[in-house]
């Protein structure tokens, strides 16, 4: 009886296996974190001295975060740019192109949804070339704008295939009943698409809005102005331009990853509901 | 050099279908009557944008005859196959009126209702509401409302919300707003207190009430109620019923109402439509559909429990003509002679196949009717008897067709025993006996309800 108690159902020798390689991975997943909050309050002679070890409180160098915060400020800003217009613009459009499709059926709408999942196919890097050279040719190098562009119409393809999912499975009644009660389309969408498709709307946004915060590719590639840096190749020319004074690089790392890890915390419940939503309407 | 050009599409691809399926939606969005693309489309076209001002909600009128003439619904199925949903329905709603669409499902019912809501777009014919042609008038323009089976409120919003949506989009101001939806909360027993609630929080007869709400506050001059009970209980059900009826006096509006149960249609209906096989079978009073159907199918589709069907010929003996039932072999066939006022009408079917109908409250237990004529009483054994309290509802077979007769008495039958029973024969129906080979379905089986509309009423 006792035996029973002590033991819990399933546990068997072989999952303590399987439980050391699984904190084995966490750890090596935490590592940089670690690595970056211990480093972030350090002054380099107390890093070389003490690489692994958090410093004792009394020495933590605060004045490193203004310090990162002015180093990376105007990055961050341009970041929230794009990043929030892109998100915003990419989602508007992702959510009246989903709704036609979910909706209206016309000839050939079948092979354009087909030709829109078949770019889900396309890794965004075999464009890089060609993208380059339409920017080019439109003016867009080393502004913004391109960033924005680019982010807008890349972003749509997984958001359409996902709400055209969702918006199918709302009920028809709903939208007909909206369209008698008076609702344009824009109103359909605003009063029943969107409110209905909150969780997955939510869930994409952050989805966005954190591929837009963590790009590095295009704008290495589009920006040349420092001052038009975002957050992914800002951090990393930190790391070239100056002595490497590694408690102030590390606080700005710090400072750049928190807007995301906050937003993560705060909306984690509603990205599993918005993730698994599709899959069990009740 | 290749690469780079096959890339170079890619990512133009990439970029125009993008932009080209957010240009196009939108603007298909914005303006559906937009040239090609509405013409593809299946959703309405817009054209009367007319009527958005308030003052025309304002003065409207309650009164409006809906005309529905040689409409057909034709679409497209699988593999490209045509189906005929709706098939020349000609029909006219009288201003004022209850109007009950009843039949089996996949009948066309419903589509003809979503055909005059302007959600579904009409292939052939016209429809009017009001003396106006509203073919390609888009639904918020019809001045109709609708009542869905599934309530279809919206979820997020409050009762009092979803009520004072379609108020709302039509800028009225907001006191009006509020008026309206508590005037149609107290028709319809809603508390101020439910108004704060979201549907969720409200059982299926609540909710059902607050889609009926929805549809009052707009005062629409066409009420469209698409199955609104059938997700109810019974007893929820029975309770509805006489409210929307009691709706239909009070508000003196036209009603269309959409039912599979023909007892709603029955009692609900100032006419009945029946439809079957996107047909209209017959339009008449609820009574005269029961005392005279138009054909088999519509003899057995109203009633409950339904009429009793024997096949047979029409026979003349002894200068009266008499109704000798089609047995299988060795039985002794069910002879019952014709009254004598349907013999006129019948004498031309004498040696033809017929379908004798008599509706179960025409049988009666010989013991429980005084002096019966002896020709007018069958023999048959009970299968099963089921005392309702006030009557007896009594299954019986003749060995070859089963029945059921209604006796007024609290009987008490053993099984398989055989009884005597009086036929009411004034109130019999003779129907045609179609040859059923032109009704085969594809594995053999006869399509029984097709075959039932071919079968005319003779008398």
């Amino acid at each position: 009886m006792s035996h029973a108690s002590t033991t819990s159902v399933g546990r068997k020798p072989s999952d303590t296996l399987s439980h050391i390689i699984i904190w084995a991975i966490f750890a090596i997943e935490l590592l940089p974190f670690y690595m970056m909050l211990q480093m972030s309050v350090k002054t380099n002679t107390s890093f070389m001295t003490n690489p692994w070890l958090p410093a004792p409180p009394a020495d933590w160098q605060w004045s490193n975060f203004s310090y990162g915060l002015g180093l990376i400020g105007p990055y961050i800003a341009n970041t929230v740019f794009v990043a929030t217009l892109g998100t915003a613009a990419s989602l508007f459009l992702a959510i009246c192109a989903a709704y036609f499709f979910a909706r209206y059926r016309m000839p050939g709408s079948d092979i354009l949804f087909a030709m829109f999942m078949f770019l889900m196919l396309m890794p965004g890097v075999a464009n890089i070339v060609p993208l380059f050279t339409l920017l080019k040719s439109m003016n867009l190098l080393n502004t913004l704008w391109a960033l924005i562009i680019v982010g807008i119409a890349g972003g749509q393809v997984f958001a359409i295939f996902v709400l055209k999912n969702f918006i199918e499975e709302i009920p028809k009644d709903l939208f007909e009943a909206a369209e008698i009660d008076g609702a344009s389309h824009f109103q359909q969408m605003r009063n029943v698409v969107i409110p209905m498709s909150a969780p997955i709307i939510g869930t994409l946004a952050i989805l966005m809005f954190l591929g837009k915060w963590n790009d590095f590719m295009l704008p290495l590639i589009v920006m040349r102005d420092k001052e038009l840096f975002t957050l992914g190749v800002g951090l990393i020319y930190l790391n070239g331009e100056y002595v490497k004074q590694w408690g102030r690089i590390m606080a700005a790392f710090l400072i750049a990853s928190m807007p995301l890890i906050i937003m993560f915390l705060f909306t984690m419940k509603l990205f599993v509901r918005g993730l698994s939503g599709g899959a069990v309407k009740g | 050099m290749l690469a780079f050009a096959a890339q170079n599409w890619v990512c133009v691809i990439d970029t125009s279908i993008d932009s080209l399926v957010t240009v196009m939606s939108i603007a298909w969005l914005k303006f559906p009557d937009m040239g090609f693309l509405a013409t593809f489309s299946l959703a309405r076209p817009t054209a009367l944008r007319s009527l958005r001002k308030t003052h025309h909600y304002e003065r409207h009128n309650r009164m409006a005859k809906v005309i529905i003439e040689n409409v057909y619904k034709i679409y497209t199925g699988d593999k490209g196959k045509l189906v005929t949903a709706v098939e020349d329905v000609n029909l006219t709603v009288e201003s004022e009126e209850f109007m009950v669409f009843v039949g089996p499902s996949g009948c066309g019912k419903s589509t003809t209702l979503r055909m005059i809501a302007g959600l579904e777009e009409i292939s052939k014919g016209s429809i009017y509401i009001d003396k106006r042609r509203v073919n390609d008038v888009p639904p918020k323009d019809r001045d109709i409302a609708m009542v869905f089976q599934n309530y279809a409120l919206y979820p997020h919003m409050t009762v009092y919300q979803n009520m004072a949506f379609g108020l709302q989009l039509r800028n009225f101001p907001k006191a009006e707003i509020d008026a309206r939806v508590r005037d149609a909360a107290a028709i319809l027993g809603l508390t101020p207190e439910m108004l704060e609630r979201k549907p969720k929080a409200l059982s299926g007869g609540q909710r059902q009430r607050v889609a009926v709400g929805r549809a009052i506050v707009r005062k629409p001059k066409v009420f469209l109620f698409d199955e609104p009970l059938s997700n109810l209980d019974a007893k929820m059900r029975v309770q509805m019923r006489t409210e929307i009826s009691k709706l239909h006096t009070r508000l003196n509006s036209t009603m269309i109402y959409v039912t599979h149960d023909q007892v709603e249609a029955m009692t609900m209906g100032d006419r009945i439509c029946v439809m079957k096989d996107g047909r209209i079978q017959q339009v008449a009073e609820p009574l005269d559909i029961y005392n005279t159907p138009a054909n088999l199918f519509v003899a057995s589709f109203i009633g409950s429990p339904p009429m009793n069907l024997f096949e047979g010929t029409i026979e003349n003996r002894t200068n009266h003509l008499v109704f000798v039932e089609k047995t299988k072999e060795g039985l002794t066939p069910l002879t019952v002679r014709v009254d004598e006022r349907q013999e006129s009408k019948l004498q031309s079917r004498i040696g033809k196949p017929v379908v004798f109908g008599i509706r179960p409250e025409d049988l009666e237990d010989k013991h429980l009717v005084a002096d019966p004529n002896p020709a007018f009483i069958i023999s048959a054994v009970a299968e099963v008897s089921e005392p309702m309290g006030s009557e007896t509802h009594l299954y019986l077979t003749t060995g070859t067709h089963t029945f059921i007769a209604r006796s007024h008495g609290q009987l008490r039958v053993e099984p398989s025993t055989r009884m005597e029973l009086v036929a009411n024969m004034k109130k019999a129906h003779f129907f045609d006996c179609v040859d059923k080979k032109d009704y085969v379905k594809e594995f053999g089986e006869i399509n029984v309800e097709k075959w039932q509309t071919a079968c005319g009423l003779i008398v």
